[in-house]
């Protein structure tokens, strides 16, 4: 009987719900596996920590995590999040959404959680379509990629989700990929081991969808692509403009100190009733 | 390990090789799906697909531990023992 994952126990619910229901070859098992990792290194406790999720692929990740969770409407995690993270300031919160539920339906609310710096981390898996519905085109859809809403290529531009939070007051910004996994666990480390709103975007590959409509292989050649067209942002910086056209720019692009707005809030709270008091 | 040392060969040397050879890679069959992400992306061609369309270790002496099938398998059926796995860039093996 070989030993199976040393946290699987800990961290996973393990006994009730695997073989978790993600095709095979999808990335979003391994960004939660980054999760996880990043938790377990950090030393939480499961008891501290809320997961909050919309509706979507991605969405069905507190299913299998041990940690408090809350599947919620689609595109509302950041709503209830914040609801939650009010009510419960010392609640670790971290939502979990897809492209379409975070950018589409919940665009709206991701914008407002960036302004208000809440303090939320929000793990974004961008697979570039709506995997669980079948594939139809998303705001992230890159132009010109087949769906099966686009079956003769997206006419669209699409959302840059690390630019728009950024410009919208996020403390943290970054993006990631499943093939560099590595840099990936430490990107969500440092996310989760901060204040104010704190974004990440986890490229994964959609095999069963995305990948089938565009032929992009299986999810080993869809892997090979994201190792192929994706660039640090460090190496980007050093190389010429002909080098990097093209690739998708992966790294920590903000890491700000703002105050979040739990500590606004409780500093507003002190001093109306300062003032009261008087 | 209960094997006796070959002739012409020091304890130390039977007993290096006895640690290399044991698994550091497991794969929990009843999780594997088969996407084969951690067969191509070995650094040291550890694993290999089986006609059961599950991943099998068939090389365990050449793994070195990096874990990156585990951390790159999406359905948690890939176990690394040893503690590179919390370590992270130690012993990266084929990550560019």
């Amino acid at each position: 009987m070989p030993a199976r994952l040393p946290y699987a126990y800990k961290y996973l619910r393990a006994k009730k719900k695997f073989p978790h229901v993600w095709c095979p070859g999808c990335g979003i098992g391994i960004v939660m596996g980054s999760i996880i990792r990043a938790i377990d290194s950090l030393g939480w406790d499961l008891d501290d920590i809320l997961m909050v999720s919309g509706i979507g692929c991605t969405s069905r990740m507190p299913v299998y995590v041990d940690f408090n969770t809350l599947h919620t409407t689609h595109g509302r995690a950041l709503a209830f999040g914040t609801g939650a993270k009010m009510a419960n300031p010392n609640l670790k919160v971290l939502a979990v959404m897809g492209d379409g539920d975070s950018m589409a339906i919940g665009g709206n609310h991701i914008i407002h959680a960036s302004r208000r710096n809440m303090d939320i981390t929000a793990i974004i898996v961008n697979n570039n379509n709506y995997g669980m519905t079948g594939g139809q085109f998303s705001p992230t859809t890159p132009q010109g990629a087949k769906t099966s809403t686009t079956p003769y290529g997206m006419i669209e531009p699409d959302f840059d989700i690390c630019e728009l939070t950024k410009a919208a007051g996020a403390n943290y910004v970054a993006r990631g990929d499943v093939y560099h996994v590595i840099e990936l666990d430490g990107i969500v480390k440092n996310a989760l081991s901060g204040s104010g709103f704190r974004v990440v975007e986890a490229l994964a590959p959609c095999p069963t969808n995305f990948g089938r409509a565009n032929r992009q292989g299986d999810a080993v050649n869809m892997m090979e692509l994201l190792r192929d067209n994706t660039i640090n942002i460090a190496q980007a910086k050093k190389l010429p403009e002909e080098k990097t056209e093209g690739k998708i720019v992966r790294g920590v692009f903000v890491d700000r100190d703002e105050i979040g707005y739990i500590e606004r809030y409780r500093k507003l709270c002190d001093r109306v009733s300062a003032e009261v008091k008087k | 390990m209960s094997e006796k040392p070959i002739k012409g060969q020091t304890k130390e040397e039977h007993c290096e090789t006895e640690v290399k050879k044991r698994p550091a890679v497991h794969i929990f069959p009843e999780w594997c799906k088969g996407c084969g992400i951690c067969v191509a992306f070995c650094p040291k061609q550890v694993l290999e697909m089986g006609k059961d369309q599950k991943a099998h270790v068939v090389y365990p002496e050449k793994c070195i531990e990096c874990a990156l099938c585990a951390r790159r398998c999406p359905e948690f059926a890939v176990y690394v023992s040893g503690d590179s796995i919390k370590e992270g860039k130690k012993k990266n093996g084929g990550e560019k």
